[in-house]
This record gives structure tokens, C-alpha cells and sequence, in this order.
């Protein structure tokens, strides 16, 4: 029956941890703390896709930033409220990933991995010169804070206490699937495609769901992004940052939702923790991705589950 | 009443005629063979009946209806189903996880939940007892035999079944064909098997098909097939007359 609750439990625990440390942690910890929450949202997005459907998608970035800029010019340009924005740029992102999923996802392995590292590089593109609409590299500032009953959202340790509530409910949310029948058909399209079609899944509509509830996560943080830091502009969300979510992943354990969370607030304080190396930074970050990779394939998290992880099955019957 | 039917199922891959004009009709609870040497098509034969490739010319109907067209998970929830020649298994579940991807996909009116229509399946096949284990841990034969179950938990009208037999041992082999006995008996599951092991062949298939380079050489009951000299050239060459297939 445990893990019936899990998800609940998971929810309960980020909540607790966050803000436990929202109470004690320094306005810059907050700050970073807050950017690891958001991050986190995004990465266990990307986990629907490459954790559990096998997509190498590298333009995760690309609908986190849809999503911001989308809150950001309707906030900005139109006058509409946050509250109103948040949802449409959620709405628009996923639609535009269902759709660009269903020509990209015939896709496999490197060569969607390439299309979708182009589909980030365009949009690159597109707001770096759409001076118009995005404000080209200057970017959009002056996005409206959230009010929530009068009050503005404002301050790291209030933003981070709002965030908080997003990241446990995707969490949560994002565990349940997870172990739904939708999550295991995920799973067998990845492990093996034919046996998947073989055992009645439709392999397209599965790949093209994984796609569009990654870009869903992605849209979430992205709105949240564009209300924390309230300035966006097109290097926030640069084709690196889709690399970056894929190395949060890999660390924290693919195929995890507990994995993505560690995975992104890790690889968001570990370059501030180690700033005095410099640009040696760099020469450490791909020593610990290697050894990751040689001795935890399947990330942090591994570090953490019981010897035999295959006992779950009966204590759900 | 025909329930799976093939007709003039032509396969060309660029030069090479993989199959020509094979026609195979089964009705329900019936068992067939499909047998021939190496290379004679038999599982492509099997790809075209589960939609996983297209034929170039002829056609398919599935309990009276054309399904040449429909996608393959499609023909597999209508009751079309199917194991690989080498297993294939969903290696990051456990064993019952693998059983219930079918039974989510399949559950139809009146079904239970997906998880005991699978532990169900697993205890009849006497796999009850690894439902919780990696597929990764198991045997050979073990493998084979879940993936007959998650074949089985999607309550397929027809069974394909690809060379089941390779790699188990004879009790394996034996209880194998009892098993599958029992399935028509009770549910009148209808088998298309391939399978090189002649002794499961004849002992099992009431009919049998036989290809050779594409084309059916032959078709008949197991006694016509043993002394059939069209079947005998193609296993053993000129010359004989008699062969213990």
C-alpha cells in the first residue's frame, strides 16, 4: 500500500524540506533555491520524455522559454493579468509541442535528438531578431509581479514558498502517472517499440503524450521563471540550457522523479559552491559527469534505493 | 466461421520476392504449422498478419473484416496475438508489469482489474511465484514464457506464435504443448505456429503450411506433409521418398 501514498508522501516532503529552508537559508541561497524549484519543474518534465519514453529531446529549453516570453508579452505588451497569462502560456506551449511532436517524433535516437537541438537554435533565432515582439536581445523587462489577495508575491522566501506548492503538485502528479498504466506504456515504448505495438500501445500517441506533458512541465517553469526574475531574455533559454537539463537528469537518475529534483538543485548550487575554481569548473563538472556515468548509471538516486528495488509489485497487490 | 484469413500476400524487398502469393485461412480453436527451411519467409509471413509490415499486394481479414490497413496495436486489441522468435520483453519492469501493459490495452467489457487479469495469467502458467522479479533475473525459458503471458493477458483470438520451442528443453517443450492444448480447448484460441521442432509440429499443428522461398510448397494434415515429395525435396533435396520429419 506504500507506494500507493507515494506520491502524496513526496509532495509532503518537498513541502516540509522547502520550507523548513525557506525559514533559515540566506536571501542568495533563497535565490538559488528558487531557480533549482523552477528547474526542477522543468527536469522532471524532460523526465516524461527521455526518462520514461527514451526521446532525446535537446529543445527542452525552447518551450520553457515559449512559455516565459508568452507570459512575458501578454503581461507586458497587452496588460493581461499573470493569473490569466500563466495559463494560456501553458496552453499554447503544449499545443505547439503536440503538434511540432507529430512530424519530429517520426524522428529516432540522434537524428531527433539533432531536430530538436534546431527547433531550440530557431527559437534562438527568432527572439534574439523578432525585435518587434520579443525586444531582441535586450530582451522584455518589467513583467508584473503575481498577487495573491492583495498582496504581491515578492521576495525570494515568498516566491520560493510559492513555487514550492507547483513543484510538489507536478512532483506528485508526475509520480502518479508514472506508475499508471500511461507511464508503463512510456516505459515499453522505450524498452522495446514492436513489443510495445505487439502488446496493443500505440507507440506514435504515446511518444507524441511523453512530448507534450514534458513540454507541459517545461511551460510551468517557464511561467514561473518569467514571474521570478520578472526580465527574460533569449540566452535564458539557449539550446545549453537543454543540455543542461539532460546532465541534471543523467545525475539525479533518468527515469526519476526524485532523481530530476535532486539532479536539478544540485547542478544549480554546485557551480556556485565551487566558483573559486574558475573555469576549472568545467574540467570538475565533466570529471563528476564521467564518473556518474561509470559508477552510478542510474544517477544519485540509486545511491538511496534498497538493494532489491524490485519488490514493489507485491506490496501493491 | 473464418477468423483470421490471408490472401495473395505478396512481400517484395527492392529484388527479392520474400513472399509470393501465400494464402492461409484458420478458423477458430484451430492450430496450424507454418514450417520450411531457413529464409522461406515464415516470419515475415507472421510481420504481415501482426501489421508490422506492410504486404506489397494481397490482404488480410481478421473475423470477416479487412485489417491490411490497420496499425498493429490496433489488429492486437481486436484479438491478433503474437511472440517474437527470440523473446521480447520490456527489460525495465518486473514480470507482472510486463504482463499488464496487455491487459490495459486490451481490457475489454467485463474484465477484471488489468493486475489480476495478469496474476491470473502468470499463476496458470505457472509464474506466479517470480510475478514480482526483474525480467532481467529469469531464464531463458522463463522469458519466453512471459512473454506468453503478456501475449495471453490481452486475450488474443489467435495465438502467433514464433518458433516457441527454440532454446527450451523437452519437459520445457512438453508442458509448452499442453498448455497451448489447454488454451484452445477451453477458449478455442487458434494457433498459427512456426516452428523448426518437427516432433512439437506434428504432435500439435492439425494442418500445415509449407513455404519455400516465399511461395507455399504445400498444405495439408501432418501425414500428408511427411510424405509429401515437394516437401521432401526442399528439406533433404533429390532422391528421397521418405524422411522422419
Amino acid at each position: 500500500m506504500a507506494t500507493r501514498r507515494s506520491p502524496l508522501l513526496l509532495a509532503a516532503a518537498i513541502l516540509a524540506v522547502g520550507l523548513a529552508l525557506s525559514v533559515v537559508l540566506s536571501e542568495y541561497n533563497l535565490r538559488l533555491l528558487n531557480l533549482s524549484v523552477i528547474t526542477a519543474i522543468a527536469v522532471i518534465g524532460f523526465n516524461f520524455a527521455f526518462g520514461l519514453a527514451g526521446l532525446i529531446s535537446l529543445g527542452h529549453a525552447a518551450f520553457v522559454g515559449m512559455s516565459a516570453y508568452t507570459v512575458a508579452i501578454l503581461t507586458t505588451a497587452t496588460g493581461w493579468s499573470p493569473w490569466a497569462a500563466i495559463p494560456m502560456a501553458v496552453a499554447g506551449t503544449v499545443l505547439f509541442s503536440a503538434l511540432i511532436g507529430y512530424p519530429l517524433l517520426r524522428l529516432k535516437g540522434h537524428y531527433l535528438a539533432l531536430a530538436t537541438l534546431g527547433l531550440n537554435v530557431s527559437f534562438f533565432i527568432i527572439t534574439a531578431n523578432w525585435l518587434s515582439l520579443t525586444g531582441g536581445t535586450n530582451g522584455i523587462p518589467g513583467i508584473p509581479q503575481l498577487r495573491l489577495h492583495g498582496y504581491f508575491i515578492s521576495g525570494e522566501r515568498y516566491f520560493l514558498r510559492f513555487g514550492l506548492v507547483f513543484l510538489a503538485a507536478v512532483a506528485a502528479a508526475a509520480l502518479a502517472f508514472q506508475r499508471s498504466r500511461h507511464g508503463r506504456a512510456m516505459i515499453a515504448a522505450r524498452d522495446d517499440e514492436i513489443a510495445a505495438a505487439m502488446s496493443g500501445i500505440d507507440v506514435t500517441r504515446v511518444r507524441v503524450a511523453a512530448f507534450a506533458l514534458s513540454a507541459a512541465c517545461a511551460a510551468v517553469a517557464g511561467a514561473l521563471f518569467a514571474e521570478h526574475v520578472r526580465f527574460i531574455a533569449p540566452e535564458d533559454f539557449g539550446y545549453v540550457h537543454s543540455i543542461t537539463y539532460l546532465a541534471m537528469l543523467i545525475v539525479g537518475g533518468e527515469g526519476s522523479v526524485v532523481g530530476a529534483i535532486l539532479g536539478a538543485v544540485l547542478l544549480t548550487f554546485l557551480p556556485e559552491w565551487l566558483r573559486f575554481l574558475g573555469n576549472a569548473y568545467l574540467a570538475f563538472f565533466a570529471a563528476m559527469m564521467l564518473a556518474i556515468l561509470i559508477f552510478l548509471p542510474r544517477g544519485l538516486v540509486s545511491l538511496f534505493r534498497r538493494r532489491a528495488p524490485r519488490r514493489i509489485a507485491e506490496g501493491r497487490s | 466461421m473464418k477468423l483470421l484469413q490471408a490472401c495473395g500476400v505478396t512481400k517484395v524487398y527492392g529484388g527479392l520476392q520474400a513472399l509470393t502469393d501465400v494464402d492461409l485461412t484458420v478458423m477458430p480453436g484451430e492450430s496450424v504449422a507454418v514450417i520450411g527451411p531457413n529464409g522461406a519467409g515464415k516470419s515475415t509471413f507472421l510481420n504481415v498478419l501482426t501489421g508490422l509490415t506492410p504486404p506489397t499486394t494481397g490482404r488480410v481479414l481478421f473475423d470477416g473484416t479487412d485489417v491490411t490497413k490497420l496499425a498493429t496495436h490496433k489488429r492486437v486489441r481486436l484479438g491478433i496475438g503474437r511472440t517474437f522468435q527470440h523473446g521480447r520483453l520490456f527489460s525495465r519492469m518486473s514480470v507482472l508489469e510486463n504482463v499488464m501493459t496487455a491487459a490495459e490495452t486490451c481490457r475489454r467489457g467485463g474484465d477484471g482489474a488489468p493486475r489480476e487479469t495478469a496474476m491470473r495469467v502468470l499463476e496458470r502458467m505457472g509464474l506466479a511465484a517470480q510475478a514480482a522479479e526483474a525480467v532481467g533475473s529469469l531464464s531463458y525459458g522463463q522469458r519466453r514464457m512471459v512473454e506468453m503471458c503478456r501475449v495471453l493477458a490481452g486475450k488474443p483470438r489467435v495465438l502467433l506464435l514464433d518458433e516457441p520451442a527454440a532454446g527450451l528443453n523437452s519437459g520445457e517443450v512438453e508442458q509448452l504443448v499442453e498448455r497451448l492444448a489447454a488454451l484452445r480447448e477451453e477458449h478455442s484460441v487458434a494457433v498459427v505456429l512456426i516452428e523448426h521442432n518437427m516432433g512439437m509440429v506434428m504432435r500439435f499443428a492439425e494442418r500445415i503450411l509449407v513455404l519455400n522461398f516465399g511461395s507455399t510448397i504445400a498444405e495439408g494434415t501432418p501425414e500428408e506433409i511427411q510424405s509429401d515429395p515437394a516437401v521432401l525435396t526442399a528439406y533433404l533435396g533429390e532422391g528421397y521418398s521418405h524422411a522422419d520429419l
